[in-house]
Order: structure tokens, then C-alpha cells, then sequence
């Protein structure tokens, strides 16, 4: 048997971290999507400790101030296309250069060189997976789903989904669905 | 008339026959009791003379006896005693006539003795008169007295006679009015009876006359059915019998012998002597259906070989059917088919089908490497070629690179032949499904996909407003695709390329010209240009595949886009013809079927 | 998971493939450690050898003698060991039959071998790139499809 679940990845993230701090009664707050405030230094040990049991969940302590960095603008990017509401229509550029305090020239350079691709094609891969979630819930139509994110209009969503995956956003749709039934 | 109508005329006609019958039997009756009664009336009347002449004959024999007595009694001579005497015989006698006669009829019976006391008390004085002497005056006296006597009874009786006759005449005019009566009735019904009678004789004649016309016809036309059936057994190789299995006896058609290569009625139609005819290994088939036949398991259809009189071998197919008539009888029917020709025609059918289907088989293999194996190395090819361009072309000499870019460019053509090849077998395969479709939406995109060819050459398209078909929508944006950039590619350097896309319904000639189906329409759609044309005598070369006008230099191309085209439009099952003039343009028609 | 360097592995009995698939691979700004397999069955015997080391992205040509790449799919994708290799297929044929085949077998990835050495480049350059996104940006990998 087969169950299809939904889930929010941002959650369950969150809850595995708790947990995991809980464990080594760690005090901490949530300061952002991936950005926690530790009130007691901790020692090498602990540290060692809870780095080994975040990485059974596949998380990991970043350390350099530039991967903190670019965690911090992936965040903000993943929590702009899953959380808002809408797509803020405003520039992206005007919208993480104030959110993170920082020039976007900086960020953008930053983000190149450490992830090998540019912000812009960062935030259109995290629109195109949120498009692939949204198709695979199956509860949207695929014009609800331009609207949803902000695309200009349907043929948009569907030229840049092609560019990006190579697939219609019908041949997706239908490859998923083959692979569901391939299981059951 | 068919036959189930004449039984039932035959039964109506039965109990038109009992009802005339019967007819006939009530007129016999009424005619019998008709002359009864008036037999009976002629009788009575008879009957009343009678009475009437007696009871004359005994006033007459009175008178007699007065006559005699009155000469006696003048003359005194016994001679005239005689009548006298002999009256009286008479006079009984008559009196036992009558008697006789009224015996059934009380009254008169009253009457009649009356009167027989009136005649007695006459004839007392008649013979007391005798007595008296005529010499004595007083006895003369007293004899005068007794005649007068006698005349007195005998006025009696007169009167009694006359009220007598009187009685029997009142009876008979009463009685032969009640038969008059009677027979009046009679009459008026046995009148309408027969009126009747002649009326259901005119009828059932019509009726029988009608019915032996419609007997006469259906004769006839079983006459020429039976005629025609043994044409179409002679012609469509087909034979029938019957096999009356009450009797167990079998009736052939002629052609049944004929089929044996044997000549009508030759041999005596048995299950062996049939037998002799099938083939050995094929017996069992006749006897196996014989016997289930005759244990009505089943009457089942057999496919048996036979060979002919003349040895040659043929294939039967026999069909066989049970019938049971209205009396419960069993027959079974049946056809005997010469399958040889389309037998042997089906073998080879098969066997052509499994050619093709291996020629198929084949093809699609051969497509496979051209697509796969044939692909590989020259994807190599192209590769290594992009590598050494990118790094090596540098160190070349003049003549090197020369040459190399003449490799490159063979090789980039071969890519493009190989991939046309693919995508002309491809319109062929794949799934064809018809969706109804806007042309004008198809020739749309088409004119947008080529927009940057449609502007570098400053090309106008003008289109007629374009039918919404049933079509494979893919495949009519190829075909416009093939056209429009086939004209655009073949335009005339100095003139800015027009193309006209034209629509009309198919003419009845153009459709016989085409033999297309003729309950079929078409729409007829033509895009012709301005551009270089070719000669006519090249419009079906250009159809066919790799098949080129121009050299390859001037105009790139591998020569599969019009076979594409002509390809299509056959699935589409229409038709497509290019006319063209050297130096004016080029016009391409097809013909696509509507609904 | 090792955060410098994307573990690839390429499975093609073509020898020039190989080659200019190596090539193409020092060109790639993504640190990668290329591994190459001659055919199917050297493929499922290196991955069962390299548990501890499996790549993070597999190339996998579907015509290969012994055992195909549709084979090896099957293989791999019904291994929960294997569970967390993205698959990309890496053949000859374009056809959308082979595409959506493979793509609803379970791999994430359908290449068509380019016939320009550039082109291949840029395409590989491509897929490392955003596979690295999935590896590094916790994005759903079972929604993970593209075709070049």
C-alpha cells in the first residue's frame, strides 16, 4: 500500500531541530527560517554532539560567514515563494537587499560564487519546485497556479517551467501521475 | 399472394362450403313443407267436392226414390218400386261414403246423423204412402196428409243439406286461407334464402376465381424462383439438399451433382454414395456431422475437401439447418459451397499478409538503426569536429580548414537527412488521432513560428477564411509549415515572396479525377506564390523523397519536406498535385474530406 | 554528505563517450569526482561495492550490451539503498517514449548526447548545477525531473 502526504518541509524541519535541541537541553530561539540564537555558548563537545544528531536529519551547523550567508538569502528566498501569500511584486533585489541588510551586488556575487548559479535562477528553480508541488497536490489548476505565483499569465509559467525541467507542465503532471500508479 | 394467404382462402372457402350446404339443406326443407301444403290444400278442396257431390247424390237418390213411389202411386205399376227400392240401397251406400268422409269432423258427424234421421223418417213416409188405398177417399185423405208429410221432411232435408255444404265450404276457404297464409311465408323466405345463397355463390365464386389467379401467380413465380435458384447455384458454386430424416432419404439439386463434377441425377443420392466423392481424410468430417445430426446434438456447418468425377480436388463448405414442418416432421436443409477459389485466395492473402507484415517488421528495424545506430557515429563525428574547431582549427592550414569545413558541413547534412528520414517515417507512424480543428487557428501558429523568416523576407501571407475539419492537428501544422516555408525558401531574391492560400469545395470531375469516394466532399485548399516555379513536368518528382530541383548549395534542404506533405494529406485519405511555372510560381492543391 | 565535491558516476559502454564525457567534466565549475563503468553489470557491481560511497549523480546510457540502462533503473530504483542517487539518463535517442519511460521509471534526469562538443559542456555544466541545488537546498528530489 501506498499513502501520498503532504506535507510543509519548513515545519517539519523546524520541529526535527527542536527536538534535537530539546535532547541536549540546548536554550534557543528561532530567529528566522534557518537561523537559530544559541543564549549559552556551547562547548566543543556539545557542539560535536549536536552536530552529530542534525546530521542524521541531513541538517548541518554551517560555519563560514559566507555559507551562513547564503543560507540566510536561501532562506529568504524559500520563505518569499512558500510563505507570502503572494510573490511580493516589488524587485526581488529591493526585497533581499533590505530583508538581509546587505547591497545586492554583494549577495549576488556572493551567492555565484559559492552555489555556482545566480540568484535569479535560484529564485525561478524554488518558483518552478513550488509549481512541482502545487501540480503534484493536484488541488490547483495550472492557471491558478501561474496566478498563485505571480506569474504574468499562464503561458509565462508554462515557457519558463519547459525552459527550466525540459517537460510541459502537462507531461509533468502526467509522468507523476504514471509514477503513482506504477506504485500503488 | 403467398402461400399462407391461400391457406387461409382455402379455409374460408371450406366454410363457405359448409354454409352453402347448409343452405341448400333449409331451401330443400322449405320446399319440401311447401309442396306438402299445397297438397294438402288441393287435398282438402278434393276432399270437400266430394262431400259436396255425395250429399248432391243423395238428394238425387231421394228424388229417385220420390220419382219411383210418385209412378207407382199414378200408375199403380210395381215397375216403377224398383228405383224406389234400389234408391234406398244407394242411399246407404252413400251415407256410409259420407260418413267416411266427414269421420274427423264432429259437427258435420252431428249433421250427418241428423240428416241420416231426416232421410230414414223420408223414406218411412215415403213407403208408409204406399199403404193407403187409392180407392178410399179417406185413406186418400190421409195420404195427401203423409205426402205433404214428406214434402215437409224433404224440404228438411234440402236445408239441412244446403247448412252441411255451407259448413264444409266455410271450412274449406278457412283452411285454404291459413294455407295461403302459410304458404305466402314460405315463399318470402325461401326467396330470401336463395337471394342469399346466390349472393354467397357470387362470392365465393369471386373469391375462388381471385384465389386460383393468385395460386395461378404464385405458380409462376415459383417457377421462375425455382429457375433462378439453380442459375444462382450454377453461377455462385453452390448446391442445397434435403434430408427428410423421417424417411431417411436425401434429395439433391442438380448443381449438387454438378459440384461433383457429375452429371444431374447420375447416381442415387445417399450419405455413401456421397461419400465416395470427399476425401479420405476428410470422411470423418461427413460422418462425424451425420451422426450428431442424427442424435440432434447439433447441425453443425463443415469445411471438408472433395474430389471431383474429374479428379480434381476441391474445398467444400456446408451449411445445414433443421426444419420442422407443422406435423412435427424433421428435415434438414442445407448448402453445399465450392470454397476453393476463396480458399486458396485466403492462403494466399495470408501468406502476402505475412510478408508485409515482415517487410514492416523490417523497416521499422531499419528505422531503428538509422535513428540509433546510424546516429552514433555521426554524433561522434560532429563531436570530435566541434572539439577540433574549438581547439585545433588555429594550427590549420588554409586548405585544411577548407576541407574541414567542407567535413563539418557534410556531416551537419547528413544529421538533417537522417533526422528528415526520421520524421517521414514518423508520419506514418504514431498515433493518428482526428480532432475537429480550426485551420485558421493552425495556420496561425504556423505564420508565428516562421515570423522571423516571414519578416527577413518581407513575405506577405493572404489566407481565405480556412473550414474547421476533423484532422491530426500536428500533422496540418506540419503540412502548412512544409508549404509556406517550401515557398519562402523558393522565393525570388528581388521580389518580396506573396503566398496565397485559397479555399473551395471539391468539383463532382475533379473527385472522379482523384476517384476519390464520391459520398464523400472535400474541401479543396490551395497555396500558391510568386516565386521561382519549376516545370510542370517535375510536379510529381517533387513529391517524392530526396528528391530535389536545386542544387544544394543554393538551397539547403534534403528534399523530404513535400513527401511529408504528400504523406499527410494521405492519411488524411486526400489528395495533393503541384502545378508550377518556371520563373511565375509554384501552386500546391490538396483535397481533404469533410464530413 | 560531502558539501566540496559532487561524486558523478557515468555508465557507457561507448569508449569516445567516455572520453569527451571526462573532458567535458574539467570544464564544470562544480568540484566533481567523475567515476566511469563500462556497462550495466559493472555498474550494479561498483554501486553494491561502494556503499559507503555512493555518487551523488548517476549518467546512465540505456543502450548498453549485457544489461541495459532501463534495467539498471529498475535496479537501482527498487534498492532503497540507492535511494538518494538522482539518475540521469544519458542516450542517443530523443524519443518521447524513452523520455517519459525512463522519467516515470523513476530517473530525475533524460539528456540527449548533444553532437557539439560545447553544447555538451553547457548541458553538463547544467545538470551539475542544479543537481547541486538539490543537494544543497533540501529541494524535493522526487519531484526532481528535467529533460535536455
Amino acid at each position: 500500500m501506498k499513502l501520498y502526504i503532504k506535507y510543509n518541509i519548513n515545519e517539519a524541519c523546524k520541529k526535527i531541530v527542536e527536538e534535537q535541541f530539546e535532547k541536549l537541553a540546548i536554550d534557543f530561539d528561532m530567529v528566522g527560517f534557518a537561523e537559530l540564537n544559541i543564549k549559552k555558548n556551547l562547548t566543543g563537545i556539545k557542539l560535536k554532539q549536536l552536530n552529530n544528531l542534525l546530521n542524521n536529519y541531513g541538517i548541518e551547523i554551517v560555519e563560514s560567514k559566507k555559507s551562513i550567508l547564503i543560507q540566510k538569502i536561501k532562506a529568504a528566498i524559500t520563505e518569499m515563494v512558500y510563505l507570502e501569500e503572494k510573490l511580493p511584486t516589488s524587485k526581488v533585489s529591493y526585497y533581499l537587499a533590505k530583508k538581509l541588510n546587505q547591497s545586492y551586488g554583494y549577495l549576488s556575487n556572493l551567492f555565484s560564487e559559492v552555489t555556482y548559479t545566480t540568484i535569479e535562477n535560484y529564485i525561478i528553480l524554488q518558483k518552478i519546485e513550488r509549481v512541482k508541488e502545487l501540480i503534484t497536490a493536484g488541488e490547483l489548476s495550472f492557471k491558478e497556479i501561474s496566478w498563485e505565483l505571480n506569474y504574468s499569465s499562464l503561458s509565462h509559467l508554462s515557457t519558463q517551467f519547459k525552459n527550466k525541467t525540459g517537460l510541459t507542465l502537462s507531461a509533468f503532471q502526467r509522468i507523476i501521475n504514471k509514477r503513482r500508479n506504477n506504485n500503488d | 399472394m403467398n402461400l399462407k394467404a391461400l391457406t387461409a382462402s382455402f379455409k374460408s372457402l371450406k366454410i363457405i362450403f359448409i354454409i352453402s350446404l347448409l343452405l341448400i339443406i333449409i331451401i330443400s326443407a322449405l320446399s319440401y313443407k311447401h309442396i306438402n301444403s299445397l297438397s294438402q290444400s288441393v287435398g282438402l278442396v278434393v276432399h270437400a267436392h266430394k262431400i259436396q257431390i255425395e250429399l248432391e247424390q243423395l238428394i238425387s237418390y231421394l228424388k229417385d226414390a220420390e220419382t219411383g213411389q210418385r209412378g207407382y202411386l199414378l200408375t199403380n205399376d210395381s215397375v216403377f218400386l224398383e228405383p224406389f227400392s234400389n234408391a234406398r240401397a244407394k242411399v246407404n251406400e252413400s251415407f256410409y261414403s259420407l260418413k267416411t268422409l266427414l269421420s274427423n269432423k264432429t259437427e258435420q258427424q252431428k249433421n250427418l246423423d241428423t240428416l241420416y234421421i231426416l232421410i230414414n223418417s223420408r223414406f218411412n213416409i215415403l213407403t208408409s204412402t204406399l199403404r193407403f188405398n187409392p180407392q178410399n177417399n179417406a185413406e186418400l185423405i190421409k195420404r195427401r196428409k203423409n205426402m205433404l208429410l214428406g214434402k215437409d221432411v224433404m224440404n228438411n232435408i234440402r236445408s239441412h243439406m244446403t247448412k252441411m255444404n255451407v259448413i264444409e265450404n266455410n271450412y274449406l276457404v278457412e283452411s285454404q286461407k291459413k294455407y295461403e297464409n302459410q304458404n305466402y311465408l314460405t315463399t318470402i323466405f325461401s326467396l330470401l334464402v336463395s337471394l342469399f345463397s346466390i349472393i354467397v355463390f357470387v362470392v365465393s365464386y369471386l373469391k375462388i376465381s381471385k384465389d386460383l389467379l393468385a395460386l395461378k401467380k404464385a405458380n409462376d413465380k415459383l417457377i421462375i424462383e425455382a429457375a433462378l435458384t439453380k442459375h444462382a447455384e450454377e453461377i455462385g458454386n453452390f448446391s442445397s439438399w434435403q434430408w427428410n430424416l423421417e424417411t431417411n432419404t436425401l434429395t439433391y439439386s442438380d448443381n449438387q451433382y454438378k459440384l461433383l463434377g457429375c452429371l444431374p441425377n447420375s447416381f442415387e443420392p445417399t450419405i455413401d454414395n456421397y461419400l465416395e466423392f470427399v476425401h479420405p481424410d476428410d470422411k470423418h468430417i461427413i460422418i462425424e456431422g451425420g451422426k450428431e445430426v442424427l442424435h440432434e446434438k447439433s447441425y453443425p456447418t463443415a469445411f471438408y475437401r472433395i474430389i471431383r468425377k474429374d479428379g480434381m480436388l476441391r474445398y467444400i463448405h456446408s451449411v445445414s439447418r433443421l426444419l420442422t414442418d407443422k406435423y412435427g416432421k424433421k428435415m434438414l436443409i442445407g448448402v453445399n459451397s465450392d470454397v476453393t477459389e476463396q480458399h486458396l485466395s485466403n492462403i494466399k492473402l495470408n501468406e502476402i499478409n505475412r510478408e508485409l507484415k515482415e517487410s514492416n517488421d523490417d523497416l521499422s528495424s531499419f528505422n531503428h538503426v538509422v535513428s540509433h545506430d546510424l546516429q552514433e557515429p555521426l554524433r561522434k563525428i560532429e563531436t570530435f569536429i566541434s572539439r577540433l574547431k574549438e581547439d585545433e582549427m588555429q594550427y590549420m592550414s588554409e586548405i585544411s580548414k577548407k576541407y574541414f569545413e567542407k567535413i563539418d558541413s557534410a556531416a551537419h547534412r547528413m544529421r538533417n537527412l537522417i533526422n528528415d528520414l526520421l520524421l517521414f517515417s514518423s508520419t506514418n507512424k504514431g498515433e493518428k488521432i482526428f480532432t475537429d480543428t480550426d485551420l485558421n487557428t493552425i495556420l496561425k501558429t504556423v505564420l508565428q513560428e516562421l515570423s522571423q523568416t516571414i519578416e527577413e523576407k518581407n513575405a506577405d501571407v493572404r489566407s481565405a477564411h480556412l473550414p474547421t475539419l476533423a484532422v491530426i492537428p500536428f500533422q496540418i501544422q506540419q503540412l502548412f509549415t512544409n508549404l509556406i516555408s517550401n515557398s519562402l525558401k523558393y522565393s525570388k531574391p528581388t521580389i518580396a515572396p506573396i503566398i496565397t492560400i485559397e479555399v473551395s469545395l471539391s468539383s463532382d470531375k475533379e473527385k472522379l479525377f482523384y476517384q476519390a469516394e464520391s459520398t464523400k466532399q472535400y474541401y479543396k485548399i490551395s497555396f500558391s506564390d510568386n516565386g521561382l516555379g519549376f516545370e510542370q513536368q517535375y510536379a510529381e518528382n517533387i513529391f517524392m523523397p530526396f528528391k530535389r530541383l536545386h542544387d544544394t548549395s543554393a538551397y539547403p534542404g534534403t528534399g523530404i519536406g513535400l513527401s511529408i506533405c504528400k504523406k499527410i494529406i494521405e492519411n488524411h485519405s486526400g489528395f495533393i498535385y503541384a502545378e508550377g511555372t518556371l520563373g511565375v510560381g509554384a501552386k500546391f492543391t490538396f483535397f481533404l474530406p469533410f464530413q | 554528505m560531502n558539501n566540496e565535491s559532487l561524486n558523478i558516476l557515468l555508465a557507457d559502454d561507448d569508449e569516445d563517450d567516455r572520453l569527451l564525457f571526462e573532458d567535458a567534466f574539467k570544464e564544470v565549475k562544480v568540484k566533481t569526482i567523475v567515476s566511469l563503468v563500462n556497462d550495466g553489470i559493472e555498474l550494479m557491481k561498483h554501486l553494491n561495492a561502494s556503499i559507503e560511497n555512493l555518487p551523488n549523480l548517476l549518467f546512465l546510457d540505456l543502450n548498453m550490451p549485457r544489461k541495459s540502462g532501463m534495467e539498471c533503473l529498475d535496479e537501482i530504483k527498487s534498492d532503497e539503498r540507492f535511494k538518494n542517487i538522482a539518475i540521469a539518463i544519458y542516450s542517443t535517442s530523443a524519443s518521447e517514449k524513452d523520455i517519459e519511460e525512463t522519467l516515470v521509471r523513476g530517473a530525475n534526469i533524460y539528456i540527449k548526447k548533444p553532437n557539439d562538443f560545447s553544447k555538451l559542456k553547457k548541458i553538463l555544466s547544467e545538470v551539475i548545477t542544479i543537481n547541486w541545488q538539490y543537494h544543497t537546498s533540501a529541494l524535493n528530489r522526487d519531484n526532481f525531473l528535467l529533460s535536455i
